[in-house]
């Protein structure tokens, strides 16, 4: 057989497959990024905010600043996560083993896993044709959204009534400055806007897609928080919804903050038909409230929420492909598979695998980029062309010799600051001896060009005006070493945020200040020195706490990826909390696809088990931690030297305080229920009342616990299954059955399973009588009370983390109020944590479905093995260092550190902090009172001096 | 007024709602209702006798048969279909309301459908108002007549009755013929100025169905098949009804 290709191909350069492709890229396999479109970045690159500030900027924060403490209810930012992606979208473009190819489209894939010969047709060169060779395939080409002009009750034909992605782009034109929204057909502020979900979703008549689409609730929550923050209080805002599905992690909270607003209204109810008034293009709308009233409103713009479909490409595209594809066009998988396509070698993920949002398109991207890296694991590397970096030129002792390159950013800064202005002004400052302005200064071409400049100019320091280091630092550094300059004679002048787009419309004002921060940086150029960056050796080994589904399949997954895995588990055996449980809404064997794992790792000589395992300790940093663990209740301790960490410690059920649970054998917790099916069938059952957000999105629980609905669909379908005149009602406050999970919603209710909503403020009560369970709910269709006599009363009882206190204290690991792991970024970083090397995965992250904790599983392995794949990790130089000769020992900067870092060596009387572990956040040197630590690349003299130079001025 | 709470559980009983879903295609999705009251803020019945389609459907679901078969709201239905039109789930309400029609004692359901489609069982015109074929045919001969006189330009329109072997057979909404002859006549000269080879019929010519209305299935099928059979026996190869 011919050896295998070391490269894979990733067809669809939206966010998933941008992270696919990186994941490969930085594993040390060659990739091929091909899109349709002239350009990357996918759907995301089209959306004003990606939604979700408030939590979401905070945490974003956290990742870049390392800032401990965050509150939950303001919004500290008007960044937002954009800049982390634009980040991405450059590591794409400049990363050296990911080849883009747009305007082009697959053709076709003959050949086998390991072998595929790749057939691409490129538009934009007369359609012609050309071969590629790759091992596997990821398809990640995304979704469109539904185009609402079938639907003619909607209105859609009216200006006035927009689409929720049309709607963002009104918000993002907003007139500069004030940001305020004007609507389309008289560009006047609106005053009232209504949103109606499920246009194009849960819709099996004219809309034709019977599934949700998983992301318009939060992205219309997003959109009534957008505007409200522009508009004020006085604009009303009115959703009309069925259920809102807030059921992503922290997403509940977030719709809580949004829902309390004054004039934000969630109405529960949806529309029959939308006209004009043509005099002022005004809205009407008539509902009916849950009460039976019905009311005629008027309103100023109407959002569609619109959902995502497949597009026919895609569909054609499958069919060329020979990939199969489910009854809504999605690709279609295996719940234990489920990135795994029909065809071996072509894996998925995205929104081409089902609807869903950022984080989940995120972690199937690293999924499948694990899969198909370890389809062709012998050839890692092979493809790889190799560069190197030319010797670094000594500067020490040359006078400055400074090139400033003035940023238009597009009109992003050009279309407020006076671009010419400011260069011309920079080439009368000191030490500049070469200015340059440039459209984007991070296109490819200006950096080469950058290049040119330095070599020819002979540049020793080099000022950018743009945005910010923390946005494109990295890839200018990477310029500058490229052309033999240490990295970080780099200074970026921030003329973007803190000029154009805060003084949008004052143009003088924000040149003004454009040159008064050029100044400043020009001086900080001239004092920058040469650093060193420290280089560590990898330990190729992986450390898995938690030995559960996920924890098993991370391990199994790296095992593959041809790295040691030591995989830790507290209990005797192997299989976690998913030993309790029976089958998957889907019907598959969830204990057999335990064994079959369980027999998996212990037939894997690169796995080691240590069941009845407790970490004692843990220190070192990414690549080389060392972490002690007890096994067993003796004194067996193990010493585990490893590189990276994952966490797997899972979840359980909430056990109920609520409804005579654990009084009354009669009230069962839906894992219970499964049990007693399992056991006892159903024939005896003559009713069950299911009920809902037990233990969940209360005071105690905020947040939603994501399963537990389709726990009671797929518990209620099973018992209509087993006895179809067994009377099953659920009992819910909104039924969260999101993506393909409708489907099962739907077949309950064909079933005859009755649904019954109640509000957090009127829930349901539950009596023992002389003749039985009774439950008493009031129904808000009949608006009369309902008693139920039961034989059974189901909890869906919530998710909660297991206690691991413990570990994340030693471990240093950084944990929500629910216990659950937090991750580097809610969004687009959803398996990283923010330690470096240390990845989470499984319900440990918070509550999932069993694919979504595989998913996640083989995502943590993809994230690991970028480290591990690696045989030395370079680390920043921007570190803190101790004058110890001048220290007192205050012990101030060991207690300010939010890292704990610096300590007090006993032995040598100093304080101590790691070069290593240290995070660069600065706080240290910032309060230190004698001013004895210094932060490289940020030194006293490095910030003062830009002070001296802006009172200069 | 409080009411008293709907008691629910207990042993399965059938129940109205099963029975029309066995009627229906796919059970007429009536067990599918997400309660989103689309249907309900577009009906035109909503509100009167303190119904409206969702809370007619919940109850049915609920199994509160007494009330869903009593209710005079299934009376004030007009069958107009909007309900179906933009649900979600394509429930079909409109064939519930019609069970519900039929499941009433004949002599109770309201008096003017009542009567309307008991004067078209009379005879085989099977006109709600009861016009004999005889009349008919007298009041459009004389009708066409006059305008064939009046109107030279269109003095050779027709008005067929029974031409055998006409390309179109129409039906035609007694209320013309019997109160408003002449608005019979712009359809003639449609059809006339497109050569169009129609008749009418002498039987089953009585366009409007109040027997479906009233949910008197047999009647309803009566007076279908006395238009249809008729135009079959002229040889007519498309029957338009033009109600």
């Amino acid at each position: 057989m011919a050896k295998k290709s070391g490269s894979v191909m990733v067809v669809g350069a939206g966010v998933a497959g941008m992270q696919a492709s990186l994941d490969l890229a930085n594993s040390d396999y060659n990739v091929y990024l091909v899109d349709k479109s002239p350009t990357i970045g996918g759907m995301m690159s089209r959306l004003p905010c990606i939604g979700f500030r408030g939590v979401e900027c905070q945490r974003n924060m956290s990742a870049d600043n390392g800032a401990a403490p965050r509150s939950e209810d303001s919004f500290p930012t008007n960044d937002c996560a954009m800049c982390m992606f634009s980040h991405r979208l450059n590591d794409v473009g400049g990363h050296k083993n990911i080849n883009v190819i747009t305007t082009s489209e697959i053709r076709n894939i003959e050949g086998e896993l390991g072998n595929f010969d790749v057939t691409l047709v490129d538009y934009s060169d007369d359609e012609k044709e050309s071969k590629v060779q790759v091992g596997s395939v990821i398809l990640s080409s995304g979704s469109q959204t539904f185009d609402p002009s079938a639907l003619d009750f909607l209105g859609y034909q009216y200006p006035n009534v927009v689409t929720g992605e049309e709607f963002e782009r009104l918000i993002n034109e907003s007139e500069p400055g004030t940001g305020r929204l004007m609507r389309p057909s008289d560009k006047q502020e609106p005053k009232k806007i209504a949103w109606m979900q499920c246009v194009g979703s849960r819709d099996i008549n004219r809309g034709g897609n019977g599934y949700c689409s998983s992301v318009c609730c939060l992205y219309a929550i997003k959109e009534v928080s957008l505007v409200k923050e522009r508009m004020g209080a006085d604009l009303d805002c009115a959703v009309f919804n069925m259920d809102i599905r807030t059921f992503g992690k922290d997403y509940e909270k977030f719709y809580n903050n949004v829902r309390c607003q004054d004039g934000v209204r969630f109405m529960k109810a949806r529309i029959h038909t939308i006209s004009e008034d043509p005099e002022t293009g005004d809205l009407n709308v008539r509902y009916m409230d849950e009460a039976g009233t019905v009311l005629d409103e008027t309103f100023s713009m109407v959002v569609l929420s619109t959902g995502l479909e497949i597009p026919k490409a895609s569909v054609e595209l499958a069919n060329r492909l020979g990939i199969e594809l489910n009854h809504y066009n999605f690709v279609k998988t295996d719940p234990f598979q489920p990135v795994q396509s029909s065809r071996p070698g072509i894996y998925i993920c995205g929104l081409f695998q089902g609807p869903k949002d950022i984080p989940e398109s995120v972690t199937e991207a690293s999924a499948a980029a694990c899969l198909a890296g370890t389809d062709i694991v012998e050839s890692r590397g092979d493809d790889l062309e190799k560069v190197e970096f030319p010797e670094e030129i000594d500067v020490s002792g040359q006078e400055p010799r400074i090139g400033v390159f003035v940023c238009n950013c597009g009109v992003n800064i050009g279309g407020v600051v006076d671009v010419n202005s400011v260069q011309e002004y920079a080439s009368t400052l000191p030490n500049v001896v070469f200015t340059d302005s440039n459209l984007f200064t991070c296109s490819d071409e200006t950096r080469d060009r950058i290049k040119e400049m330095i070599i020819e100019h002979k540049l020793n320091r080099v000022v950018v005006a743009s945005c910010t280091l923390e946005n494109r630092g990295e890839m200018f550094m990477e310029t500058l070493a490229s052309c033999g300059l240490n990295k970080y004679l780099l200074e970026m002048a921030n003329i973007r945020n803190q000029a154009a787009w805060v003084h949008a419309n004052a143009p003088d004002m924000a040149t003004q200040k454009a040159k008064d921060i050029v100044r400043m940086s020009v001086a900080r150029a001239a004092n920058l020195n040469p650093l060193q960056e420290k280089i560590i050796p990898v330990s190729k080994h992986a450390l898995i706490i938690g030995g559960g589904i996920a924890g098993m399949n991370a391990a199994l997954s790296l095992g593959k990826q041809g790295f040691d895995v030591v995989l830790l588990e507290k209990d005797a055996q192997l299989g976690g909390f998913a030993r309790k449980l029976h089958h998957t809404i889907e019907g598959k064997d969830i204990r057999a696809y335990v064994e079959e794992l369980v027999s998996e790792v212990n037939a894997n000589d690169k796995i080691q088990v240590m069941t009845e395992a407790r970490i004692i300790g843990s220190k070192g940093f990414q690549g080389n931690f060392v972490t002690q663990v007890a096994v067993g209740s003796g004194d067996d301790m193990h010493n585990i030297e490893h590189g990276v960490t994952i966490v797997a410690t899972g979840a359980s059920e909430y056990q109920p305080k609520e409804f005579l649970y654990g009084e009354d054998e009669r009230v069962l917790t839906q894992v219970e229920l499964s049990d007693r099916l399992e056991e006892k069938g159903a024939s005896d059952i003559e009713s069950v009342v299911m009920i809902q957000c037990v233990g969940s999105r209360n005071e105690e629980h905020e947040n939603c616990s994501r399963i537990c609905c389709q726990s009671a669909v797929k518990n209620a379908i099973h018992i209509k299954k087993l006895n179809p005149d067994a009377r099953v009602y659920v009992l819910y406050r909104d039924i969260r059955t999101y993506g393909l999970l409708e489907d099962y919603y739907t077949e309950a209710r064909r079933r005859g399973v009755i649904f019954i909503r109640f509000d957090r403020e009127t829930p349901p009560e539950l009596k023992k009588t002389s003749e039985g369970l009774v439950v008493k709910i009031k129904d808000p269709v009949l608006q009369r009370e309902l008693e139920i006599s039961t034989d059974l009363v189901t909890l869906s009882a919530g998710v909660v983390a297991n206690d691991t206190a413990e570990i994340s204290r030693i471990m240093k690991l950084d944990r929500d109020s629910e216990g659950f792991f937090t991750e580097a970024h809610i969004k687009l970083r959803p398996v990283d944590m923010l330690n470096e090397g240390i990845f989470v995965c499984g319900t440990a992250h918070g509550p999932k479905l069993i694919s979504e904790s595989i998913a996640q599983a083989q995502a943590a392995a993809s994230r690991a093995t970028t480290f591990l794949a690696k045989d030395v990790i370079r680390l920043s130089a921007v570190t803190a260092k101790v004058d110890t000769d001048h220290c007192v020992k205050c012990l101030t900067c060991v207690r300010s550190c939010p890292f704990d870092v610096p300590v007090f060596n006993e032995e040598e009387n100093c304080i101590e902090i790691s070069e290593t572990l240290c995070q660069g956040c600065g706080i240290c040197a910032s309060v230190c009172p004698r001013q004895t630590i210094q932060l490289s690349f940020y030194e006293d003299n490095q910030v003062t001096c830009k002070i001296d130079a802006l009172l200069a001025g | 007024m409080a009411e008293e709470a709907i008691k629910l559980g207990g042993k399965k009983k059938s129940i109205f709602m099963d029975k029309v879903k066995e009627l229906l295609p796919e059970g007429g999705n009536l067990n599918l209702c997400l309660t989103c009251g689309a249907c309900s803020s577009g009906c035109p019945a909503t509100g009167l006798e303190g119904m409206d389609p969702r809370k007619f459907l919940r109850m049915a679901a609920l199994g509160m048969d007494e009330e869903i078969t009593s209710t005079p709201w299934v009376w004030m239905c007009t069958m107009c279909q909007r309900c179906i039109y933009v649900c979600p789930m394509k429930i079909d309400i409109p064939q519930l309301v019609y069970s519900a029609r039929a499941s009433w004692p004949r002599e109770e359901r309201p008096k003017g459908i009542l009567g309307s489609c008991d004067m078209a069982l009379r005879n085989e015109s099977r006109s709600a108002m009861g016009a004999s074929p005889d009349d008919f045919r007298f009041v459009v001969e004389d009708v066409l007549e006059q305008y064939q006189e009046e109107q030279p330009e269109f003095a050779d329109m027709e008005a067929p009755i029974d031409k055998e072997g006409a390309e179109f057979f129409l039906n035609q909404n007694s209320r013309e013929p019997v109160t408003e002859p002449d608005e019979m006549v712009p359809l003639w000269k449609v059809l006339h100025l497109a050569g169009v080879d129609w008749t009418y019929g002498s039987k089953g010519w009585g366009g409007e169905n109040y027997c479906m209305f009233l949910a008197d299935d047999d009647a309803w099928e009566t007076l279908a098949r006395t238009t249809i059979n008729h135009a079959d026996d002229l040889g007519c190869k498309t029957y338009l009804n033009t109600e």
